[in-house]
């Protein structure tokens, strides 16, 4: 029986559980599986390493890198930044709306997920197509090379992205399994997507 | 546990090692785990220091030697290359045992055996690129250097390109493995475990530029080919050996979740034990 002052919390697995109002604790537990933060840590290191490289290669020759910058088209990463962002927000809509059980809603921003992340594919082909097609390839030069690598690690990462909201969306689909630390699971797969989007995009594309 | 609570089979004796090995080569019913395990321990240790030290094929040498410059090459480390690699040679066949340790994890899983099989088909193929075909190049190299340079610099290049670009192996076992833990209901691995092997998977796919590249981040002695390329697999060879040494401690021979080892605890007696009470 719940109080006034007692408030109801959609843990993992879909467990209710009743927190007091007065022994209140800040919630403390990490979306989704643990183990897929092993994966998120890992994985910044590595692209830490990564720009790390690129930060002192850039810094070697930083008029070809400025030069090279410039033929990179802004408008199109900044385009490609907003459609991660809003992919990012539609899965955490999804997952709020997945603890609050409103099953219908979360497929829905599932599926808003898959969409975004689909507009991104496309729009990442088309830029690439363009730049090829301008004479910019991996071996033209030593910025053109990182930014084919990094863009290119990021893509492998989308590709599996979208084995894991299918995931999430089977596991949506029907009342017999909607697992809410699976669906945890693969949101935090997603957002670090976007986390490794938004640095690659400040490094390749802002940063002077 | 008294020796005549379990039978004819005796207690460990405290003391010396050797004493203690061989008590447990007579009946500790985990010993041919034990002998894989070792065997994955020993070889890694064993393939640093031919690799590093008395081939000193690696790191890896600049991509962008000429012709007389690789001749020189082969020429500077010759005993090393005949040497090493002929104990290479020799103990490549250990691979084997090695092999079969690690699919055994899978066969204890709740999984399908193809996610064994397949991981040991692919492994056994792995033995060829993975140091064979280098072994063999880098031994033609040095017991032939009266050979025109031309045809050493093809050798060189051929030992290096087959060594570092050609991971697709390695990156299909990594997502095998990675597939087994995430479905495993019988917690063999944790469930990150299966998480790194995509991490490890994902870095195999960034040697491919070395094809390509001469110099730079991406050639086969490149920062990100290579040296953050051996950082990501050290780590997840470490992991691997410390992650199935645990397996092999909690192995009951069952079928079901494998029991958890609490600390402090020994692990429950097995099969053979229980037998012998």
């Amino acid at each position: 029986m719940t109080t006034g002052a007692d408030t109801e919390r959609l843990f993992p697995e879909g467990e209710i559980r009743t927190v007091s109002g007065g022994a209140a604790q800040p919630a403390r537990f990490v979306p989704g599986q643990p183990d897929m933060w092993v994966f998120v840590f890992f994985e910044a290191l590595v692209f830490t390493a990564y720009f790390t490289v690129y930060i002192v290669s850039r810094s070697r020759s930083p008029d070809l890198f400025l030069k090279s910058q410039a033929h990179l088209n802004l408008r199109v990463g900044v385009f490609n930044t907003l459609v991660l962002l809003a992919s990012s927000w539609a899965v955490a809509r999804s997952v709020q709306a997945a603890r609050e059980r409103s099953f219908r809603s979360a497929l829905t921003n599932a599926f808003l997920t898959l969409f975004f992340g689909f507009v991104f594919l496309v729009s990442k082909v088309l830029e690439w197509a363009a730049e090829i097609g301008q004479g910019f390839t991996f071996t033209t030069d030593e910025f053109f090379s990182f930014y084919y690598f990094l863009t290119a690690i990021h893509f492998i990462h989308l590709l599996i992205g979208f084995i894991v909201l299918t995931v999430a969306v089977y596991q949506l689909w029907s009342p017999a399994r909607r697992s809410q630390e699976v669906i945890e699971t693969c949101a935090t797969y997603w957002h670090t997507i976007d986390f490794l989007w938004v640095l690659i995009f400040a490094l390749l594309y802002v940063m002077r | 546990m008294s020796a005549s609570a379990m039978g004819n089979v005796p207690e460990e004796p405290p003391g010396s090692l050797l004493r203690r090995i061989a008590w447990h080569w007579r009946y500790d019913e985990k010993r041919e785990l034990w002998i894989g395990w070792w065997t994955l321990v020993v070889f890694y240790n064993l393939y640093g220091l031919l690799f590093f030290v008395i081939t000193r094929t690696q790191p890896p040498p600049e991509p962008s030697l000429g012709s007389s410059e690789v001749v020189e090459w082969f020429a500077d480390r010759r005993h090393g290359l005949v040497y090493g690699y002929a104990i290479v040679f020799i103990v490549g066949g250990a691979t084997a045992i090695m092999n079969a340790t690690l699919a055994y994890s899978m066969r204890r899983m709740s999984v399908s055996r193809a996610f064994a099989y397949s991981y040991l088909v692919i492994y056994a193929l792995a033995t060829l690129p993975g140091m064979l075909i280098m072994g063999v190049a880098c031994t033609v190299g040095a017991m032939r250097p009266d050979r025109d340079p031309e045809l050493m610099r093809w050798l060189y290049d051929f030992a290096f390109l087959s060594f570092e670009g050609t991971m697709g192996v390695f990156l299909v076992g990594s997502l095998v493995w990675m597939l087994a833990v995430l479905l495993d209901e019988n917690g063999v691995f944790p469930k990150w475990f299966g998480y790194l092997n995509l991490c490890n998977a994902l870095t195999e796919v960034v040697v491919a530029p070395a094809w390509i590249f001469k110099s730079g981040a991406f050639a086969w002695n490149g920062t990100i080919a290579w040296w953050i390329n051996m950082g990501v697999f050290v780590t997840y060879t470490i992991v691997f050996l410390t992650l199935l040494r645990r397996m092999i401690l909690r192995e009951d021979f069952g079928t079901g979740p494998l029991p958890d080892l609490s600390p402090g605890r020994a692990p429950a007696p097995s099969g053979l034990l229980k037998a012998a009470r």
